[in-house]
């Protein structure tokens, strides 16, 4: 046992975290990604061909569907593993992808704006593509994978991660709507596309939303360090660029609270925010290693 | 046999010259129709006339009316048309393709502006007119019905409604794609003119937080503010109010530039760079062009304005496909009822002759029958009708499950000995009853016109 007792799983039952997926989970990821597949296809067809009124809500429907089996095949895993196992890139992808789809349907109940599934499904199904390239092999454990505090952190920083993608995405709508206003082009993208105000409110919350992600998650793994080794700053590389993102995030939150940015400058500080976070993760990940794989 | 034909002119293939000389005035129409239902073999009618196109139906019986038939009736009721060959122009549909036309008239599909909903409009009064004077049937009836029904579809179902084709309703279309709501946003109208007191309509349908009026004429500013429920300042406070203000029309007479960079800066820097939109519809022009390279600036001229017209009503004509689909399930659904109704004929005359049998029998044993006690006679009564009822059944529900089989009503006339003329046999005198109670008009079947 660690020394943050009564909130570790006990050492034996995350001996092998990164055990290879059961059939039946690896059929549930294909059915998944097929759904998701298909909700991008359907709204892509509707973009295109289509003008019926509701014809986006077949994709949205698939893409229920497909939200609907993730989740079982996600509840599967986490009772196979015994706790909420996010520890590895094959799982933190799949919760991540699952988050966007989430997210998703939650704008597109709030408001119509199909248009973002456009970009959401495609990257939730190359997520899924990963996890099922990946399902296949089996690693050591991973320190502090299985303590209550780490998987606390690994679902923050998943969580802000969507939502920084989803922020990333609405930037792009917004730099896409504002073009189209500006150059006159008045085509059916630009018919389909949610005001710019809207999209601008919803950057901003969900960038709000992603720093309060972020820095609840750094809290939690410093707490977690802290405990297991006495030291607040125990990563090297890895936290410096994870504090690296965090005071980006902080700066954006600050800028366009205090500094009144919106619109196109707040997009573009959204799209620098989210590729630098995704290189954090890309680079801690793959060049950089550490004490645990936390995505 | 019952046939449906429509002929007319419209703005697709007729001049405006034409059009307008065969258009009917609106105290001559009741006229027009009660001449048209006199003609032989009309049975109902229904007649459309609007600026784009003047439309006549005709429910007959027999063969569907040529199209000399309309030249004549054209002449007759435009004597001055007399000197102009309007053949090349009419159109004369029958069957399936009149009762599409119908619909896609009815739903703004065959209109100038695709989806203006007026017409909609025009086609109840025309129906409601030739209703009011009695000549309209169960055909009409239900064919209007539909037609309505096959509007509201194409409405709800597709966007064709949604994509304004006015230069005021632009304007409003890009408001909206600009700011989420208008209820937070204050308006500001410079000048007085028409546009303006459009778009000022349009601003109180959209209801805005405030709307502000600025006009050179205090007086007529005054005037017009109060009767659009608008703030009126005057344009010494121009700066004060442009920074306030979300969405700018600028409608003057003036010659020179009222909003010039600097101006248009200082207010978005004023208002914490939240995003301004500004409508120039005046020409010359009142807003510096380059105000609109400013950043959350988004400035539009008239031109522009028409640029989105243009292209919703590309839109519109792309969406007026999807109505196809909708138009098409209409028209299915009215044959469907057609072939229903096609039955009822058979089914009036079988039972007609057998209740004369029934009747007959009754009467031949009526010696007998007079000796019962009433309440005898009243079950025997009872029980032949029930009887026949109960070996009719079947028959019946054969006659309804083969609508419009031709070999089956041969059959059963001759099972039954049901003479040639029973069929013909109209219920009542009326023209409703006389369609009500007639065979179809098989359009699904090819039928072609005389």
């Amino acid at each position: 046992m660690q020394r943050t007792e009564g909130w570790v799983i006990p050492s034996e039952r995350v001996q092998y975290l990164e055990v290879p997926l059961s059939s039946f989970e690896i059929l549930l990821i294909k059915i998944t990604a097929g759904f998701y597949f298909g909700a991008f296809v359907l709204l892509l067809g509707d973009l295109l061909f289509s003008r019926v009124k509701h014809g986006s809500l077949v994709g949205v429907t698939a893409g229920v569907g497909g939200v609907l089996v993730h989740t079982l095949a996600l509840f599967i895993h986490f009772t196979s593993m015994g706790h909420i196992a996010l520890a590895t890139l094959r799982e933190a992808i799949s919760f991540f992808s699952w988050s966007l789809v989430i997210s998703f349907l939650y704008l597109e109940h709030q408001r119509k704006g199909s248009v973002l599934g456009l970009l959401i499904f495609p990257v939730s199904f190359g997520g899924l593509l990963f996890v099922l390239g990946s399902g296949v092999k089996a690693g050591p454990v991973k320190e502090g994978a299985g303590s209550l505090l780490v998987m606390l952190h690994s679902i923050l920083i998943d969580l802000g991660l969507a939502s920084a993608t989803i922020a990333f995405f609405l930037s792009i709508l917004y730099i896409l709507l504002e073009t189209l206003l500006r150059r006159k082009i008045f085509n059916t993208l630009f018919n389909r596309l949610p005001s710019l105000e809207f999209l601008d409110r919803l950057n901003r919350e969900f960038n709000g939303l992603g720093f309060l992600f972020l820095t609840l998650g750094l809290v939690f793994v410093i707490i977690w360090s802290y405990g297991t080794s006495g030291t607040l700053w125990p990563w090297g590389q890895r936290g410096s660029w994870a504090f690296l993102v965090w005071f980006l995030y902080l700066g954006i939150v600050l800028l366009r609270l205090k500094k009144g940015f919106q619109g196109r400058q707040a997009a573009y500080l959204s799209i620098v925010g989210f590729l630098l976070f995704v290189v954090t993760i890309l680079a801690v990940n793959l060049f950089v290693g550490g004490g645990h794989s936390v995505l | 046999m019952l046939r449906m034909t429509l002929a007319g002119v419209n703005h697709k293939k007729t001049p405006i010259e034409i059009r307008e000389k065969l258009a009917y005035p609106k105290d001559h129409l009741n006229q027009v129709i009660r001449n048209l239902s006199a003609q032989e073999g009309v049975l109902e009618c229904l007649v459309l006339s609007t600026c784009n196109r003047v439309e006549i139906i005709t429910i007959t019986t027999g063969n569907n009316p040529d199209p000399v038939f309309f030249l004549d009736f054209l002449k007759t009721t435009h004597p001055a048309l007399s000197q102009i060959n309007i053949a090349p122009y009419l159109y004369h549909l029958t069957g399936e393709e009149a009762v599409r036309h119908f619909f896609e008239v009815t739903a703004s599909l065959d209109s100038m502006v695709v989806g203006e909903p007026q017409i909609t409009g025009q086609v109840k009064e025309a129906y409601e007119r030739a209703k009011s004077l009695g000549h309209t049937g169960l055909f009409l009836n239900q064919l209007f019905q539909r037609a309505i029904s096959a509007s509201k579809r194409v409405r709800t179902e597709t966007a064709i409604s949604h994509l304004p084709v006015s230069i005021s309703y632009a304007a409003c279309q890009l408001a909206r794609k600009i700011f989420q709501t208008m209820g937070d946003k204050n308006v500001l109208l410079l000048g007085g003119g028409d546009m303006a007191q459009l778009t000022a309509r349009h601003m109180k349908k959209m209801a805005v937080r405030s709307l502000t009026l600025m006009t050179r004429d205090a007086s007529k500013g005054m005037a017009l503010a109060r009767e659009y429920e608008a703030i009126y300042r005057s344009f010494d406070e121009i700066e004060d109010c442009l920074s306030e203000s979300d969405m700018i029309v600028c409608s003057t007479g003036a010659e020179n530039y009222i909003v010039t960079p600097e101006l248009a800066e200082h207010a978005l820097a004023k208002r914490g760079r939240r995003s301004m939109f500004l409508i120039d519809i005046a020409v010359p022009r009142n807003i510096d062009p380059a105000v609109g390279r400013i950043g959350n600036v988004f400035l539009y001229n008239v031109d522009d304005l028409k640029a989105v017209v243009e292209a919703n009503q590309k839109e519109r004509e792309f969406e007026a496909h999807a109505a196809g689909v909708i138009i098409q399930e209409e028209i299915h659904s009215f044959a469907r009822w057609q072939e229903n109704r096609s039955s009822v004929p058979l089914i009036q005359a079988l039972r007609k002759h057998t209740e004369t049998i029934r009747q007959a029998e009754m009467e031949r044993f009526q010696g007998t029958l007079a000796t019962l006690p009433p309440e005898a006679r009243e079950k025997i009564e009872i029980m032949t009708k029930s009887l026949l009822n109960k070996i009719l059944h079947p028959a019946f529900q054969t006659i309804r499950h083969s609508p419009g089989s031709e070999e089956l009503c041969e059959w059963t006339m001759k099972c039954y000995g049901l003479p040639e003329s029973a069929l013909d046999t109209p219920t009542e005198d009326t023209p409703r009853d006389r369609s009500a109670d007639s065979a179809p008009i098989p359009f699904l079947k090819g039928e072609s016109p005389a």
